[in-house]
């Protein structure tokens, strides 16, 4: 189970999270929507202390830490517990695709090269790049590289894994091969905090929905609530206008 | 006027000059070590934005890449003695080519330092943040991420870094080291041949730097065995290229075999 309280940050004058508690239970998957600059990616950011918050709380499983005065040492135990998956793939260029995978297991979590490379390849076989093994990214499409991304993450066998828009930056027609990828993980009940734009990916994996917007929660449930029956004023804005037509709720 | 031109004293200085090599490549050696120490050392307080040492690691670079290479080797020569002397410290019996080396490695230095600045600075921020997320220390997110990808963007540059060391130790005769050109001085001065030292010179030059190039350029290629040629559309487009003109010759061959035939 992962809690937050009171989560606030700040950049310079501007306040982009104003206290966000949010509970996620195990192998729940949470798809948090908003429109831009709501905070959204920051609060996913901070889970893992990417960014590091001003105030609040964190709880995953058993663990616990203060944001106002955490140590290096809680900052990689927080990192130990989670993995995210990047907008913009983030691989390590200049290692193969097995190497990618292998890179955290083996100099972080100090596994054996043998029982690591047997992992990797496994992960890997799993989001359909078993033939890509020895390939370098750059010889990668989008969405074969968003699924090492998402293999890399899986590896570390977090408890959570946290997707930062993961499919925002590919070709409308890539798009699809990385959400199966993500649908298929979500059933084998890994938990997932997903940040996204795609509203029938939302609507079908999600078990939670949040929406955000100007550092705040403002509404959040179960999928179909939010989505036909939306109770606050914003949200209904928000959706109206990503879903002008009709047609969509048919 | 020196002697008549003999074509055969280019070959006779030939091996006489190889002889003096290895001063020149232990004046190259040993200044490149220590530039690279001292260009890391000096790169990271700029990349880390240190508030005192970012000014002064500038202050250095400005002034090893602003003065002549000469004035920097007669104020390192006469001018640090005077002053270690100001401190009861004698080097007055330290061998010139420490000097030397300290001098070219310091000037090569400021080079290198600001090569690997813009090259760790050219490496995606994003990586470093996915080292992160894997759980990585910034330690090891700089020495197995970035670093090598940094020393990839950086050898090329270092390869042009490199062989400026190499021809400006040419300069080191001035302080009357042996070097090669020292010596190619003395042979001309002896043998009245001027002309045919400096070719035999110029010649042994030319090839040291060409075998560095070929080994700097094959380190290159190695160090970026990741960018696969797919992601490069040159070669794609040159592939296609050659394919429109053979098509268009075999097409006009087939017009004109069919016109004859007619």
């Amino acid at each position: 189970m992962i809690k937050l309280t009171g989560i606030t940050k700040s950049f310079g004058r501007q306040q982009v999270l104003q206290g966000i508690d949010l509970q996620v239970e195990k192998g729940e998957v949470v798809v948090i929507l908003g429109p831009s600059g709501s905070g959204k990616t920051t609060l996913l950011r901070c889970i893992n202390y990417l960014e590091r918050p001003n105030e609040g709380r964190i709880e995953i499983g058993d663990f616990e830490v203060d944001c106002g005065r955490a140590s290096k040492k809680d900052i990689y135990a927080l990192r130990g517990k989670t993995a995210m998956v990047f907008q913009h793939y983030n691989l390590f260029k200049h290692k193969t695709v097995l190497e990618n995978v292998m890179e955290g297991l083996v100099i972080v979590q100090k596994m054996p090269k043998e029982t690591a490379r047997r992992r990797s390849v496994e992960v890997l076989e799993k989001v359909g790049l078993g033939e890509k093994l020895d390939a370098y990214p750059s010889m990668l499409s989008g969405g074969q590289q968003q699924r090492v991304g998402i293999a890399r993450a899986l590896a570390l066998n977090p408890e959570v894994i946290l997707f930062d828009e993961p499919t925002s930056a590919l070709d409308p027609e890539l798009v699809g091969e990385v959400l199966a990828v993500i649908r298929r993980i979500a059933k084998e009940g890994i938990t997932m905090i997903v940040v996204t734009h795609e509203m029938g990916f939302a609507r079908d994996v999600a078990n939670h929905v949040v929406f955000m917007d100007g550092g705040v929660i403002v509404e959040e449930g179960a999928p179909r609530d939010i989505f036909n029956k939306p109770r606050e004023e914003r949200t209904k804005q928000f959706f109206k206008r990503i879903m002008p037509e009709p047609a969509y709720s048919i | 006027m020196g002697e008549k031109f003999d074509i055969g004293y280019v070959f006779t200085f030939f091996p006489k000059l190889a002889g003096t090599l290895q001063t020149t490549l232990i004046i190259v050696g040993g200044a490149l070590l220590t530039s690279l120490i001292v260009g890391f050392l000096v790169a990271l307080p700029r990349l880390y934005k240190v508030p005192v040492l970012q000014r002064l690691s500038q202050l250095y670079a400005s002034f090893f890449r602003g003065t002549p290479i000469l004035i920097q080797l007669f104020l390192f020569y006469y001018g640090l003695p005077e002053i270690l002397k100001l401190v009861n410290i004698d080097v007055s019996r330290a061998p010139v080519l420490v000097f030397v080396i300290l001098t070219y490695g310091l000037h090569t230095g400021a080079y290198v330092s600001e090569t690997i600045r813009s090259a760790v600075a050219s490496v995606d921020r994003g990586q470093v943040e996915a080292a992160y997320s894997v759980g990585m220390s910034g330690y090891q997110a700089f020495t197995r991420i970035v670093m090598p990808q940094a020393l990839a963007i950086a050898v090329p540059v270092l390869s042009n870094v490199i062989l400026a060391l190499l021809k400006d130790t040419s300069l080191a005769f001035s302080l009357g080291v042996m070097e090669m050109t020292g010596k190619s001085q003395t042979l001309a001065a002896l043998t009245n041949h001027f002309v045919e030292s400096y070719i035999s010179l110029a010649l042994i030059y030319l090839v040291i730097s060409m075998v560095l190039e070929r080994l700097l350029i094959i380190l290159e290629r190695r160090l970026l065995r990741h960018e696969s040629r797919a992601a490069d559309p040159f070669p794609v487009f040159r592939r296609e290229r050659f394919r429109r003109i053979r098509q268009w010759f075999t097409r006009e061959r087939s017009v004109r075999l069919r016109e004859e035939a007619q």
